[in-house]
């Protein structure tokens, strides 16, 4: 068991201003993309400008010979062999089977040509200097012909030149001949054809068809869509969406004489980076060092090399020059992953009282052409599967040429919610009450075996009090109006609501999260952990725990995150990096110190048991001395203090670690909004947000994460989609004019309010507030119109669309 | 909005230096300093480029030179021939701001500029704003959080000096309008609102 939080908390929980934020906002912070070594090339991607074709010819000669051309390399992974024989212009090469797999030996002969290229541990290598037996990767430019392409951004190579001026004239002159095959970018299209196959995978067509999942029996289902008060049906969906990374996805990779490769990656995983070059090179882990020290953006999409971040590298090696791609806009739209869509038909019954008597929905979503798991729809009904005594759900995943998913913030849970919550309001509204009543009345129950200070334990507790908070910040009570019965006027009021779940962990996984904290003897203080700061100000995070625990000011520890030597960290997913660093950082800590303790007590004839921190110094309880802490360091002499700390799953989940960090969260928000009834333009005037989150670390840091979640679910709700033209495979907006963000002008005034609960331990809240604002935006027009807009983004098509169909006028 | 933006800058649009290059004709508007020589221009200036050409700027306060093909983007020619990188290249076409830069004192998408159009003139980008002594724009970002990942905020601190050099008495819903051409993902907008009161209750 470990030491725990302190009782008594100095800094943390309190608002503390992001260390890096000077250097962010006036531009010193050096990003990824900001990399500029030394006679650094600059790469670029050819891809596909098709939906669905095959590679007919290649002619690179052109390419070759342009001006600044510095090397190309094929996009596909490069398998290690063994050199048979190698003589004149030969070479012959054996596969090594993984005996495992039971794979087979392949032998293959290449005729060498300046197309062909031959690397031995990393280098080019002439057929010549080859021996029998040397294992090599061979490359074979021809081989591209052939290769099948499933969307427009396929990656089919890449080319490095001394300018990106001449990267680009480079792949304009790679003479490239295409077959067009039939393609589907519509999911309406997969659906008619099922067995139509255009995609990759498994599946025998475009489709993997669902399996339906009851609870209860269809009996009892029947009878409560035949017994209950109301029933309310309707077809609900999300679009595909982006990503939008600022700095794009991308790196720049640099090899050393020895064989290291060092590379500045924008990611979320500074350990996953290395370890998937590491294996694409075939290299310890230790020879590659993965440096992501400020991050732009990545919300799920950033956690392994990928495509350029391989080529990049790849083409480094070659070239023996330092090698930087980064995405483009639309590279970085249609080839970095999206958030898959969701169509749902529903049907919901209830009673009078509130209660929710059954559920059913038949959905499907397209992830694009590959990432089916993401699009993730077996959570519905969304929070009241506990509590509603009988449901079916079915979904299908639809494949699509277009680019494949990623996980994106609360994968599938922004779905979910979106096609419970329309169907739980659109019931209340057939049922003729407050959907407040409805909510209360399903919430899930707190589970009587569980941890009572666990979510399953009192979860019920807490949705009832997030409803009580929400309602009462929002005004509900005296803004609330049945469905489309507000103020007459051609602006239309309406309050909506939405209700979300988080899962999340209490650490990152299996493998223990590490941070060190190193005491000089000049009382400087360093924390170290390879973690990444993603914009989540885990940076400043370290700093604050490292400073609590040793009397400190946030100002004097020397943070140094974002590389992969200083050890094990989590990627950035599922909001674990808080609940997995701050406590490996208060282990550091606390360790350091006692390291400290133990070294200077001796020169100081104090025992080690009776020191103790307060601000600034170290007091000896027993014999009532005290030194400021610079004054106790200097005792160190020419030694240091180090303290290494570690946090898993499965330490936190040892006994009395439950208040040290947690998983599971649930939030509420409430939107306030105004809708124009003659242009259909929705505008949020009011989103209230209530989110517990454990122990507070950083209040300030939180309540923003917070606040720039239920942002990212307005976008969500009125401007975001991926649109696809159905004749030619291509999307119409990979760009920021066409795919729409909000700007200023376009935000609500957002409430936050943190439901702090000290006795859970960190919990992470990266995903959970973005989960339930599209909900209720789309609730609070229905509240406004009394009619559904069915499917996001609310554009004011749509809501005409809506309103001609028998809305308020 | 920028306020250059919908207001001709005398100079050539980098879309109509691209398509006119593009078709070896000259572009209507060119300034003759810039205009590729054709046989249909007989005594024109000379033509620049397509190789490099010097580029002389002076960037917060100091004379630099570079060389840079015709073609090169003012944004480009800050970040991958001069190592400037407080602005970022986001969209690259004119619509999220992260590119803002000042020209001469006004506020310009440095995507949008040619490197030669700029020639000697006096850039200022957020790497102005800070070093030794903090400006009280970025401070009041710090101060509030307005800001997650960073990317997009030199260029709204950029944009929002700006404006209040512009008008230091600015209400914050004029420092708003100031901000309407610039985009943030991570949402920090709510804490933009919270800095924008804080800088305008100082006066700028």
């Amino acid at each position: 068991m470990a030491e725990g939080w302190p009782k008594k908390r100095r800094i943390l929980g309190t608002k503390v201003k992001r260390i890096d934020g000077p250097a962010k906002s006036t531009g010193f912070a050096k990003y990824s993309y900001d990399i500029n070594r030394k006679g650094m090339l600059q790469g670029a991607v050819l891809r596909s400008p098709y939906p669905h074709a095959k590679i007919k010819s290649l002619d690179t000669t052109a390419a070759r010979k342009t001006p600044g051309f510095k090397g190309l390399v094929i996009i596909a992974p490069m398998p290690l062999w063994l050199v048979v024989k190698a003589e004149g212009d030969t070479l012959e090469i054996k596969s090594i089977p993984n005996k495992k797999k039971k794979e087979k030996e392949i032998r293959r002969t290449v005729k060498v040509t300046p197309t062909v290229t031959i690397l031995r541990a990393n280098k080019i290598v002439k057929l010549a200097d080859l021996k029998v037996d040397d294992q090599v990767q061979v490359e074979v430019e021809q081989d591209v012909v052939g290769r099948e392409l499933f969307f427009v951004g396929d990656e089919i190579l890449a080319v490095a030149a001394d300018t990106e001026e001449h990267a680009k004239d480079v792949l304009r002159a790679i003479k490239i001949e295409y077959q067009e095959l039939a393609f589907v970018v519509s999911i309406e299209e997969v659906l008619k054809n099922p067995d139509k196959k255009t995609t990759p995978g498994p599946q025998p067509g475009n489709i993997t068809p669902g399996k339906e999942f009851f609870k209860g029996q269809a009996a009892d289902l029947e009878a409560a869509f035949k017994n209950s008060d109301a029933t309310a049906e309707g077809t609900y969906g999300v679009p595909v969406i982006s990503h939008q990374c600022l700095e794009t996805h991308g790196l720049v990779a640099e090899w050393d004489a020895e064989g290291g490769l060092t590379v500045w990656a924008s990611t979320q995983a500074t350990i996953n980076v290395m370890n998937g070059l590491a294996g694409r090179f075939n290299i310890p882990p230790t020879k590659v060092r993965c440096i992501t020290h400020y991050m732009g953006g990545g919300f799920g999409s950033k956690f392994a090399p990928y495509p350029e971040g391989f080529a990049a590298a790849d083409l480094a090696r070659r070239a023996g020059a330092a090698v930087k791609i980064m995405l483009d806009r639309e590279e970085e739209i249609t080839t970095a992953g999206n958030r898959p869509s969701a169509i749902g038909s529903v049907k919901i019954a209830g009673n009078k009282d509130g209660s929710i008597t059954g559920f059913s929905i038949d959905c499907h979503g397209t992830p694009g052409f590959t990432g089916g798991a993401t699009v993730n729809l077996g959570l519905l009904p969304y929070i009241y599967a506990d509590g509603i005594p009988t449901f079916k759900r079915i979904h299908t995943v639809a494949y699509t040429n277009a680019g494949g998913a990623r996980a994106m913030r609360a994968p599938g849970h922004p779905q979910n919610c979106v096609l419970t919550e329309f169907a739980v309001d659109d019931l209340a509204g057939k049922l003729g009450i407050d959907p407040l009543i409805v909510r209360r009345k399903n919430l899930p129950p707190n589970n009587p075996k569980a941890d009572k200070i666990s979510w399953a334990g009192r979860r019920n507790t807490v949705y009832n009090e997030q409803l009580d908070l929400a309602t009462k910040l929002a005004g509900w009570k005296e803004k609330w109006h049945p469905p489309g019965k507000g103020k007459a006027g051609t602006v239309k009021h309406g309050i909506g609501m939405a209700i979300h779940t988080w899962g999340g962990f209490a650490a990152g996984g299996a493998t223990p999260n590490e941070c060190h904290v190193i005491i000089n003897k000049d009382g400087s203080v360093t924390a170290e952990s390879s973690t990444q700061d993603l914009g989540t100000a885990q940076r400043t995070v370290t700093a604050i725990v490292t400073a609590e625990i040793l009397g400190l000011q946030v100002s004097d520890v020397v943070v140094k995150i974002g590389e992969s030597q200083y050890g094990y960290s989590t990627g950035s997913g599922g909001s674990t990096t808080c609940p997995a660093q701050a406590p490996a950082t208060l282990l550091a800590a606390q360790n350091a110190r006692n390291e400290l303790f133990k070294k200077v007590a001796p020169k100081l004839n104090a025992d080690p048991k009776d020191l103790v921190i307060e601000p600034g110094k170290v007091v000896d309880t027993k014999n009532k001395k005290e030194w400021a802490w610079k004054e106790f360091c200097a005792r160190l002499g020419m030694d240091e203090a180090k303290g290494k700390g570690e946090w898993s799953l499965a330490i936190s989940n040892e006994p009395g670690n439950e208040n040290i960090s947690s998983g599971q969260v649930g939030g509420v928000q409430i939107a306030e909004v105004l809708v124009d009834s003659e242009t259909g333009v929705v505008r949020a005037k009011h989103i209230v947000a209530v989110q517990d989150c454990g122990l507070v670390v950083n209040k300030l840091a939180c309540e923003s994460q917070v606040a720039g979640g239920v942002i990212m679910g307005l976008n969500y709700a009125l401007f975001e989609e991926n649109i696809l033209d159905k004749v030619t495979g291509r999307q119409v907006n990979p760009d920021m004019e066409f795919y729409k963000l909000g700007g200023l002008g376009d935000m609500p005034k957002i409430t936050v309010h943190m439901m702090d609960m000290p006795e859970r331990g960190v919990i992470g809240i990266g995903e959970p507030p973005t989960i339930s604002t599209a909900a209720a935006i789309g609730n609070a027009v229905f509240n406004a119109l009394g009619v559904r807009v069915p499917f996001l983004p609310l554009t004011p098509k749509r809501v005409l669309d809506a309103i001609a169909k028998g809305g308020a006028k | 909005m920028n306020d250059s933006q919908g207001e001709p800058r005398g100079g050539i649009s980098r879309r109509g230096f691209l398509a006119g290059t593009g078709a070896a004709t000259a572009v209507a508007g060119v300034t003759s300093e810039l205009a590729p020589a054709t046989a249909a221009q007989p005594g024109a200036a000379p033509a620049h480029g397509p190789g490099p050409v010097l580029l002389q700027l002076t960037v917060n306060g100091q004379k630099v030179n570079t060389n840079v093909e015709p073609r090169v983007t003012l944004l480009d020619a800050l970040r991958n021939y001069l190592d400037v990188t407080g602005c970022k290249r986001v969209c690259d076409r004119g619509t999220c701001g992260a590119c803002t830069v000042t020209v001469n004192g006004r506020t310009v998408y440095s995507c949008t500029m040619l490197a030669l159009e700029a020639r000697g003139m006096d850039i200022r980008t957020a790497e102005n704003l800070g070093g030794a002594k903090l400006d009280a724009v970025p401070a009041a970002f710090v101060d509030n959080d307005a800001q997650q990942c960073g990317f997009c905020t030199p260029g709204f601190v950029v944009s929002l000096r700006a404006a209040l050099d512009k008008n230091p008495n600015a209400t914050p819903e004029q420092v708003e309008a100031a901000l309407a051409g610039n985009i943030c993902r991570c949402g920090t907008y709510e804490q933009m609102r919270h800095a924008i009161v804080q800088l305008c209750k100082k006066g700028g």
